[in-house]
């Protein structure tokens, strides 16, 4: 087992490099050049060289290149164009917020998504398989945005049960603390006041996320349930006298998960990618609304940043969902 | 009755989440402004409208405009004095004002913040470099601050509140290496504004929240009950900016609040719309450096073509001003009773025959770059391929953002055919709208994009720009306004009335088309 999370690790590293070098081209690909709006209305193309310079701009690219390659194995991403701070920092500060959102909407999707799955299963070709279909299908369907507009309008506008948008009311400070997210460090400072405050803020934007998560979990979920019901050590069980309560919920939930797991951690890195939409409607202050900027303003160090940072998560999630499987398999583990 | 732990925990759960039924969010005590943020709180490396709106609360300048229409009325200086031939120009400090950690501002803290913005050379220097070595702006005494300027340029007073004056001490003292501070000043406050950040409350473009401070030089005198907290948060989509508004959970959004949002927010009890002409112009930009609009006729033909008062009354539902000239309406150097190009497809038809006969093909379309990220522009491309379509042009409509299209202005090759973008007020002289726009001088810049060049104007513009007296300035300004109008280098669309959604609860709210109302010093807040 120690051997085959090793391997990987070390898979880890040339997909990441590979991950880095396309980034980068394509970066330089797009003509958007950072110098020329930092040097405002009428700077003439004199200012405008100057301040590539300061940036290393007028560099060859595979001069560039090499030196971010360098300050990157140094950890060191350098400074954001725009709000001139270490982009580490930034990422630093606003990881938490969109590992939160994350965590949450993922949680929200699985402790649903695998009951629902397993009950359309059991349930096949009657009203509850039905319902649960049609609902998955539009789960995956619905925008994200007009959700969660009719989320905000129905819980922060009609009924006025929860935020509109934010991560903490305002006149909160969230305490210090070495987590950075909000939820934990408040748990740790045993603030509870902060503590239900940004959990009602993490609802709506958690539930916007969760769906189409949602409706993947429960596709997947009756999928595996349904084809190993038809297996024969079901038959047997029956015949033997086990529970259907736990049959079905223990022997064959157990050996129907592996895909689901599977689509779990993919759905984790394709949650990060969808928090940018729910994280601009919410105001929630993550790496989503952060990424936004840094493209529509060309801001080359933070989108070089954020790409290595979402690929090594990628990576590590897949890591863990192997080690997962093995751990629901015990087949896998000795095959590993 | 005794609870399982699975309701237990399932009324605990909605309890929590429900909490109190609230169907008015104020804060007590706090304004809350979505506005945007400036991503960088340096008034020395960024220059924009969010940062003018920063600026304007936490720092102070030289001088200030203040009112609709602006007045340039002294700020921290008291008086300036300027020399017969336009080059030296004294400015003469008054007593009294402090920076926000106490210490006095002095004639040197204005010496070291033109010479960092100098340094820096990002945007709000690009009005001065071309006139003013660092050395040349000194300080003989605590209340004086003397420039000599490299040749005469007429809107150097204008130009002045572009620069906030930081406290140099403070600033010196932070510096790493060669950064000249800009690190820290990133997420700090160096000022003497009316309102100070604070400290550890900034998450850049999310958040910040400022305080009034008590000593500000201009006293409070003309405030009895000014607010003294201001949560400034960043909200990101429009709809949600208007919903915070309506149930009162935000108390003031930006000024650009889209017009179909006008009747909603007037509709309810809890908040109103502030609409406010403003000096912010909106222009479809031709490329007249290359083909196809580098012929007139053409030119002409796109100019009648486009619907202004359908744009403005059906579209914008009225909020706009219909300006047909590249100045804001208003501004001094106006060419009186200017007429411009109005809609009519008969007329555009003629004249895209005369183009025809002049080499252009309808088989080439035509592209109009969009701000994607800003629907107006959009809505105001599809107007007009709705209306070209109909004439045999085809009008292709290209999503763009800001960043790539400032950088494909650098060349008239590289830049699109057509795109639309805004000219805020950064200043009030003609020179940034014309002078900037239409100088051939500045070709390359994204205000000059429609690579036009005529001498005539280009010597008007120059003269004018090196004359201080504004009615030696003036009729310059309107006969070189006369000749691009002939020349139909842009179609010129309208003056922009800002709306911004304003809480009930706010009193006081004046407004300023520099800084887009954002100054908050008359601000009160009703319990």
């Amino acid at each position: 087992m120690a051997g085959f999370v090793l391997r990987r690790a070390l898979l880890v590293l040339p997909s990441l490099f590979g991950l880095l070098i396309v980034t980068f081209l394509l970066i330089r690909m797009v003509p958007a050049d950072p110098a020329a709006a930092l040097a405002g209305d009428n700077a003439t193309p004199a200012q405008v060289q100057a301040i590539r310079e300061q940036m290393g701009l007028d560099q060859p690219l595979p001069a560039q290149f090499l030196r971010y390659l360098g300050d990157v194995a140094r950890l060191d991403f350098g400074n954001s164009s725009y709000s001139s701070r270490p982009v580490a920092l930034d990422i630093r500060e606003r990881l938490p917020a969109t590992l939160e959102l994350t965590f949450a909407a993922l949680l929200i999707a699985t402790v649903l998504g695998v009951p629902l799955g397993v009950i359309a299963a059991v349930h096949h070709n009657r009203w509850p398989d039905f319902l649960l279909r049609v609902l998955s299908v539009a789960g995956i369907a619905m925008a994200a945005f007009w959700l969660a507009i009719m989320l905000q309008m129905l819980f922060a506008m009609r009924l006025g049960w929860l935020p509109l948008r934010g991560q903490l009311s305002v006149g909160l400070t969230a305490p210090d603390g070495p987590t950075g997210s909000v939820l934990l460090d408040s748990l740790i400072a045993g603030r509870l006041d902060i503590f239900t405050d940004a959990l009602r803020h993490l609802v709506l934007p958690a539930v916007t996320l969760s769906l189409g998560g949602l409706a993947t979990i429960t596709r997947f979920t009756r999928a595996g349930v349904l084809e190993t019901l038809q297996k024969d050590f079901v038959g047997y069980g029956r015949a033997v006298g086990v529970p259907r309560r736990r049959l079905v919920w223990i022997y064959v939930l157990r050996n129907s998960v592996v895909a689901t797991v599977t689509q779990i951690g993919l759905l984790f890195g394709g949650l990060i990618a969808g928090a940018v939409v729910v994280e601009s409607i919410y105001d929630w202050p993550g790496i989503g609304s952060y990424t936004v900027q840094a493209i529509l303003t060309a801001d080359s160090k933070v989108m070089l940043a954020v790409t290595l940072l979402i690929g090594l998560i990628y990576a590590v999630v897949n890591i863990l969902t192997d080690m997962v499987h093995a751990l629901i398999d015990p087949r896998l583990r000795d095959e590993g | 009755m005794r609870l399982t732990r699975r309701e237990a925990a399932t009324l605990a759960f909605a309890a929590l989440v429900a909490g109190p039924m609230r169907g008015h969010a104020a804060t007590p005590g706090i304004l809350v402004r979505s506005d945007g943020q400036p991503v960088n709180l340096d008034p020395h490396q960024i220059f924009d409208v969010p940062m003018m709106g920063f600026a304007l609360n936490v720092y102070d300048g030289l001088y200030r405009y203040e009112n609709n229409p602006p007045e340039l009325k002294p700020w921290l200086a008291e008086s300036h004095t300027v020399s017969e031939d336009g080059l030296d120009w004294t400015f003469k400090l008054r007593g009294g004002a402090k920076f926000h950690d106490g210490a006095p501002l002095t004639a040197e803290d204005v010496v070291f913040s033109f010479r960092r913005v100098l340094a820096i050379g990002k945007a709000p220097a690009s009005a001065f470099l071309p006139i003013l070595k660092p050395e040349n702006v000194t300080a003989p005494d605590e209340t004086t601050v003397r420039f000599r300027l490299e040749k005469a340029y007429g809107p150097f007073l204008a130009a002045i509140p572009i620069v906030a004056i930081v406290n140099a001490k403070l600033v010196q003292a932070n510096v790493k290496g060669d950064d000249n501070g800009t690190a820290w000043l990133a997420t700090a406050d160096a000022g003497s504004g009316a309102y100070s950040v604070v400290a550890g409350s900034v998450t850049p473009s999310e958040k910040l929240d400022l305080e009034r401070f008590a000593g500000h030089f201009m006293g409070w005198s003309d405030n009895p009950s000014p607010i003294n907290k201001v949560a400034m948060r960043s909200v990101k989509e429009t709809s949600t900016g208007v919903l915070g508004l309506m149930n009162g959970s935000i108390d003031m959004t930006d000024s650009y609040l889209p017009t179909d949002q006008v009747e909603q927010i007037q509709a309810s009890k809890v908040a109103r719309v502030e609409k406010h002409p403003s000096m912010r112009t909106f222009i479809i930009r031709m490329n007249n450096g290359r083909a196809p609009f580098n012929n007139l006729n053409l030119r002409k033909a796109f100019a009648h073509a486009f619907n202004y008062d359908g744009f403005i009354n059906e579209i914008l539902k009225g909020y706009a001003d219909r300006d047909p000239t590249p100045l804001p309406n208003g501004i001094w150097g106006y060419p009186k009773g200017a007429q411009g190009y109005d809609y009519d497809l008969d007329k555009a038809r003629d004249y895209l025959k005369k183009a025809q006969a002049e080499g252009f093909s309808l088989r080439t379309p035509v592209k109009i770059h969009i701000q994607s990220q800003l629907e107006q522009t959009n809505q105001a491309a599809q107007l007009f391929q709705s209306d070209l379509a109909s004439l045999g042009v085809r009008l292709q409509i290209v999503a763009d953002t800001w960043a790539n299209i400032s950088t494909n202005v650098a060349a008239a090759d590289s830049s699109p055919d057509m795109w639309i973008h805004w000219v805020s007020t950064y200043f009030v002289d003609p020179e940034n709208w014309i002078g900037q726009m239409y100088d051939s001088q500045f070709h390359g810049t994204w205000k000059a994009s429609s690579f036009y060049k005529n001498p005539k104007v280009d010597e008007l513009l120059r003269r004018a720009r090196g004359l201080v007296k504004q009615e030696e300035r003036a009729p310059l300004y309107e006969e070189a306004t006369k000749l691009i109008m002939a020349d139909c280098v842009d179609v010129w669309i309208y003056n922009t009335v800002e709306l911004r959604g304003v809480s009930n609860r706010v009193g006081g709210y004046r407004f300023c088309p520099v800084g887009g109302g954002g100054e908050m010093r008359w601000l009160q807040l009703k319990a």
